[in-house]
């Protein structure tokens, strides 16, 4: 009996497992794609609308999904309190503070924190060419998520409960 | 002085906060040139300051204004945001808060011979913006005839208070005084100097009843407020181009008075000029009122009615 309690808990821990793992390779694309969002709306409250960074962000956080949209917020949060002394260094906080709560990885960090050193910086045609820059990049690896959620999402949630079935016959 | 301690960095603020008192309410300028010392100019001296906040005639005990910091106060003066700032950088100067002017000098870049806007901040004069309210008291009188606001040219030499005398004749006007009912004033503030305005928010006040252009052309923008906001009185400051001549001109047989001012030390001397001059031989303006300093900014030296004859001192009063 406490054998069949167990093989139940290791199937059902295992199938977690696996459909965590596989959760997370369907988030990123996702989120990257929020995150493209947020970044071509910024570049509209920056070209179009001379929208100051600190209210920029807020509206930009306010409209995209909330992991993302939360680290904008911070960060115009930060400027507005002047805990940070530039864009650069709320945007660095705010990701510091905020990024392990989303699935995104170090090369969507890396794109974003280059853009941060620019961000606010000079006039408007050059924020839109490091903007737009930083678009680009950010779709190519939303292209290779999307690869990556196709080849490994089902992938990992039959393999989590496939490996919990093996323990169970191992067990009996 | 809040707003302007508001977009500092801290290291300056807490200087200036040490300042004498009697310093801090006469403040005009502050003063920021990299690698330089911090100066300030009250009343009619300047004077370096100290690192704890003193007064000093010696540049080298001035506190430093360094590199870092100029970057500091360009990206607290933008909110982070330079872009935001094209048309200011342009011009040379940025409007803050509170009506406040920021003149800031330092390399300038050229997009095909033109001014692009400025790079590498090096200068900044932080200049503080003071209200005379009721400067026009003196001349109110004198500008209504049988309920009617005559046309005026104010007709002064730089630094005498024509901007200001000019605003408060809009304030005056757009609250209504002891003269008059109140009125609708259309301001068109080419060099946002009459309204400082801030993303179109006058941050002087101008009247509950005025409605500002800020930073367009004067003669276009004349002809777009008759037709887009009716107003009973049109006020710009410094006419002096062709095309503000015919503006004027048009204005006024539109059935709007026309309030504006132009450089000169005398009615004479600006008849001399080709527009003006046109102007007044046309008899557009009905009251000539001349500035000098002669006792002190704001002086009305003189002022003339229509005919150029000065108006009797009673008349005045």
């Amino acid at each position: 009996m406490i054998k069949l309690i167990g093989a139940v808990l290791i199937l059902f821990s295992a199938s977690m497992v696996g459909w965590q793992i596989g959760r997370y390779y369907a988030y990123r694309p996702v989120q990257l794609r929020a995150l493209l969002v947020a970044l071509q709306m910024l570049e509209t409250e920056i070209v179009y609308g001379l929208t100051p960074l600190n209210r920029a962000f807020v509206k930009v956080g306010q409209r995209v999904s909330e992991d993302v949209g939360k680290m904008f917020l911070f960060a115009a949060e930060l400027l507005n309190t002047e805990k940070a002394q530039s864009a650069e260094e709320a945007l660095r906080q705010a990701m510091g503070k905020l990024w392990t709560h989303t699935a995104l990885r170090k090369q969507e960090r890396d794109v974003l924190t280059s853009l941060g050193q620019v961000l606010g910086s000079s006039d408007r045609e050059d924020q839109q060419k490091h903007l737009r820059l930083a678009v680009t990049h950010l779709q190519g690896l939303a292209e290779e998520a999307r690869h990556e959620q196709e080849k490994y999402e089902k992938m990992y949630k039959s393999l989590g409960f496939l490996g919990g079935l093996l323990v169970v016959i191992l067990m009996f | 002085m809040k707003e302007i301690m508001a977009i500092l960095p801290a290291s300056i603020r807490t200087i200036l906060n040490a300042l004498p008192p009697t310093v801090t309410e006469q403040l005009e300028e502050i003063r920021l040139r990299q690698n330089q010392p911090l100066e300030v100019r009250y009343g009619q001296q300047s004077s370096y300051i100290t690192a704890s906040g003193q007064l000093t005639s010696l540049a080298s005990q001035g506190w430093e204004f360094t590199e870092e910091q100029s970057v500091k106060l360009l990206n607290q003066v933008s909110q982070h945001s330079l872009y935001a700032l094209e048309e200011e950088l342009k011009r040379g100067y940025i409007t803050v808060v509170g009506g406040h002017r920021i003149g800031i000098a330092g390399k300038v870049v050229l997009d095909k011979g033109e001014v692009k806007g400025i790079r590498d901040v090096t200068s900044f004069n932080i200049r503080i913006a003071r209200e005379k309210k009721g400067a026009a008291q003196k001349v109110m009188p004198v500008l209504f005839e049988s309920g009617k606001l005559l046309n005026t040219l104010l007709i002064s030499p730089p630094q005498c208070g024509k901007t200001t005398l000019l605003r408060d004749m809009a304030r005056s006007i757009s609250y209504g005084s002891e003269w008059s009912s109140s009125r609708k004033v259309g301001i068109v503030d080419e060099r946002s100097e009459l309204a400082g305005c801030l993303q179109g928010v006058p941050q002087r006040d101008v009247g509950p009843r005025t409605d500002v252009l800020d930073a367009c052309p004067k003669a276009a923008g004349m002809m777009m407020l008759i037709r887009s906001m009716s107003p009973d009185v049109l006020i710009v400051d410094e006419i002096g181009r062709p095309e503000d001549g015919d503006a004027v001109w048009e204005a006024i047989h539109a059935g709007v008075s026309v309030i504006c001012s132009a450089h000169g030390a005398d009615v004479t001397e600006v008849a001399e000029r080709p527009m003006l001059g046109k102007l007044i031989r046309q008899g557009a303006f009905s009251r000539y009122i001349v500035l000098s300093r002669t006792k002190g900014v704001g002086t009305i030296q003189a002022i003339y009615d229509q005919g150029l004859k000065p108006l009797k001192k009673e008349q005045v009063v």
